[in-house]
């Protein structure tokens, strides 16, 4: 039997549950309290165990109930790709924030993510997307840094 | 207590407390507005801008948010047809039919003034029950604070819309969360696996932000290529030939003449509001559905009548003071957005609970202020440009979301200014998309991070004090909020096989 998306998650979340509820056998007793470190988190785990186990049963319950050759319903367009690439760029932002510091950053990754998602044919589409992102970057700076005295990364590299 | 409202009232009214009320509810009605954007997201945008405001400046603006954000969302309904948030979809089922028979005014303006009286009857109960509230859970000991989490997350598992099972699953994984980094008693490091990163535990915020901004801002990418609804194609339309003018004393006269619906769909919202992280959304539909039954004519629901959009629009701002009350008094958040708040609150170093009222009485009736203002910032603000904010509705994704995550980073990073809070952003960001995609409520995932510490250390602290276990049930309190967690369990499941039966039922062959 094949398993489904739900079977494969509640594995997963049983699997995690079991590997820390081992783990949580080897915490050590405090002297003065009755109850360790690992008396609540035993409790979770185990709930979550119970859990995980609870929904592969209820997902192969379901599939085993369903006939065999009822055709998927079909499924609205989605851009899994694109929410990829988006996870992507974010990441790479994260990476480039210390290094860059936030305002060349925070330019590079406003421009980029735009851009991905909505690419521009013109030459003026391409002067509006540069004055978002640099604007973005500079108004965000302007008001947290100077206004908000909420302090923003600098780079390492560029000392900005 | 009411020179003490009086005193918040004109501590809010002094411009420094003005303008982030204001900046707030703008924000708010227009995330709001926005088809896509959820009030807490908003929330979650305006977060990073609270940190350098004092207490009652950044509470003013989140409560301005809310109020606003509760709001907004019916222009959007009523005139395009598509709720701008979930606590509006109800409001579509009569105030688009109204707007498109010819009274778009009338349909915007039944919405905004039901949503300011059911606001002003949430903000009475909020007022008036927090502080008796605070005073019955001041009596309440470690085994009741247990059992009461407990209950909490029971019902929100159980009510839990895509699959009991996963309800509770996600709610386990909340709790999972909270156990990792160092035990709160005698600071054990726990599942780090020898890891610095993780050894101070995961961040509440930055993980609150992550599942929930992240994964919705991804969920709206997901679809940035299909081909355009019917809906998305009226949005792109231009709408500056409409004509709002209204007579406003007829309109308040058509909310006022009907008392029992203001007042019952109110007290459902304010109720809703109550019973932790449910909010808004389950507000209005059940409001309208309530609505719909207790009326002499069930058939005319759906067709334009005013009756549909004052049960939703007035139980979906009510439900705004029901949750607060939640807040205040027992320092449980009633939903997400007021989780963030409870975030907030825990930067400034103000705990919430039942001590909050009299230990902070400036900062407690500050926000009742707030709140009462709030509402009428948010007329004043609809008054004068709810037709600009269907301009706004069309802000393209490909601007939006860049910005919106720009400022989830930010959020993250000014809480310690440290990296780490943001890589945990990206983490938890990557994990909610995931669970979404898997179909896992996520409200009972962030109750067990909320409350999955107050949980261990109520428990602790009970068995500490006495180590007999059975006085979680004997304890009168304590054993009764038991004993309704179990029913709502019971009740959960109950509804779920039976929802199954009637399922395998009509899907059965006849013979």
């Amino acid at each position: 039997m094949r398993l489904g998306r739900d079977s494969f998650a509640g594995l997963i979340f049983l699997a995690v549950s079991l590997i820390l509820l081992v783990q949580s056998f080897g915490l050590p007793q405090l002297p003065l309290v009755p109850v360790g470190p690992g008396f609540y988190p035993r409790i979770v785990l185990i709930f979550m165990a119970v859990t995980s186990a609870a929904l592969i049963v209820q997902d192969l319950l379901a599939r085993r109930a369903e006939p065999a050759d009822v055709p998927a319903p079909a499924q609205p367009q989605r851009a899994y790709g694109l929410v990829a690439l988006a996870f992507v760029i974010v990441a790479l932002y994260l990476v480039l924030l210390p290094l860059l510091g936030y305002r060349i950053a925070t330019v590079l990754f406003v421009a980029a993510l735009q851009a991905t998602l909505e690419r521009p044919t013109t030459w003026r589409q391409w002067v509006v997307l540069a004055a978002i992102a640099i604007g973005t970057s500079a108004v965000t700076y302007l008001v947290f840094e100077r206004y908000l005295t909420v302090l923003l990364p600098r780079g390492s590299w560029t000392d900005w | 207590m009411f020179e003490l409202l009086g005193h918040g009232l004109l501590t809010v009214l002094q411009w420094n407390y003005l303008v982030p009320l204001f900046a707030g509810t703008l924000i708010g009605v227009i995330g709001g507005a926005l088809p896509g954007v959820t009030i807490t997201m908003t929330i979650i945008v305006i977060l990073p801008f609270t940190y350098g405001l004092d207490p009652l400046q950044g509470l003013a603006a989140m409560t301005g948010v809310y109020v606003g954000g509760s709001a907004g969302g019916l222009v959007t309904a009523c005139l395009l047809g598509i709720p701008g948030t979930p606590s509006a979809i109800a409001t579509t089922f009569d105030g688009f039919p109204m707007a498109r028979g010819g009274a778009p005014g009338r349909a915007i303006w039944l919405g905004v003034w039901s949503s300011f009286f059911g606001g002003l009857l949430g903000g009475l109960f909020l007022i008036l029950v927090t502080g008796p509230l605070a005073a019955i859970a001041l009596q309440f000991g470690p085994w009741e604070y247990f059992s009461l989490f407990v209950l909490a997350m029971a019902m929100v598992a159980g009510l839990a819309e895509s699959s009991f099972i996963k309800g509770l699953l996600s709610t386990a994984i909340g709790l999972l969360i909270t156990v990792i980094g160092t035990d709160p008693i005698g600071s054990v490091p726990r599942f780090t696996f020898g890891s610095e990163f993780i050894s101070g535990g995961f961040p509440f915020l930055p993980v609150l932000i992550g599942i929930f901004a992240f994964a919705q801002i991804m969920s709206d990418i997901e679809k940035a290529r299909a081909p355009k609804t019917p809906e998305a194609v009226l949005t792109a339309q231009p709408s500056l030939g409409v004509s709002l003018g209204v007579s406003h004393l007829k309109v308040i006269g058509e909310i006022l003449g009907r008392p029992f619906l203001l007042l019952w769909s109110t007290i459902v919202g304010i109720l809703i509001g109550v019973l932790p992280a449910i909010g808004g959304s389950a507000a209005n539909m059940l409001a309208y559905d309530q609505a719909k039954k207790l009326s002499r004519h069930p058939e005319r629901f759906g067709t334009g009548i005013p009756e549909g959009i004052i049960a939703s629009e007035s139980s979906n701002n009510a439900n705004v003071g029901g949750s607060l009350v939640t807040i205040m008094a027992f320092g449980i958040p009633g939903d997400a957005v007021t989780a963030v708040m409870l975030g907030a609150m825990t930067i400034h170093g103000i705990q919430s609970g039942p001590l909050f009222v009299s230990q902070q009485p400036t900062l407690a009736y500050g926000i009742y202020a707030a709140y009462i203002l709030a509402h009428l910032l948010m007329v004043l603000i609809l008054a004068a440009g709810a037709l600009f904010m269907l301009q706004i509705t069309r802000v393209r994704l490909a601007v939006l979301a860049p910005v919106v995550l720009v400022l989830c980073v930010i959020g993250a990073y000014a809480l310690n200014n440290t990296m780490q809070s943001v890589y945990v952003l990206l983490i938890f960001g990557v994990f909610g998309y995931a669970l979404v995609k898997c179909g896992f409520p996520l409200a009972p995932l962030i109750l067990g991070l909320i409350l999955g510490d107050q949980i261990e250390i109520n428990l602790i602290r009970a068995i500490m004090t006495d180590d007999n276990p059975l006085l979680f049930f004997t304890r009168p309190i304590s054993g009764a909020l038991l004993l309704c967690a179990a029913l709502s369990v019971a009740l959960a499941v109950w509804q779920h096989m039976r929802h199954q039966a009637r399922t395998a039922h009509e899907e059965a062959p006849e013979f």
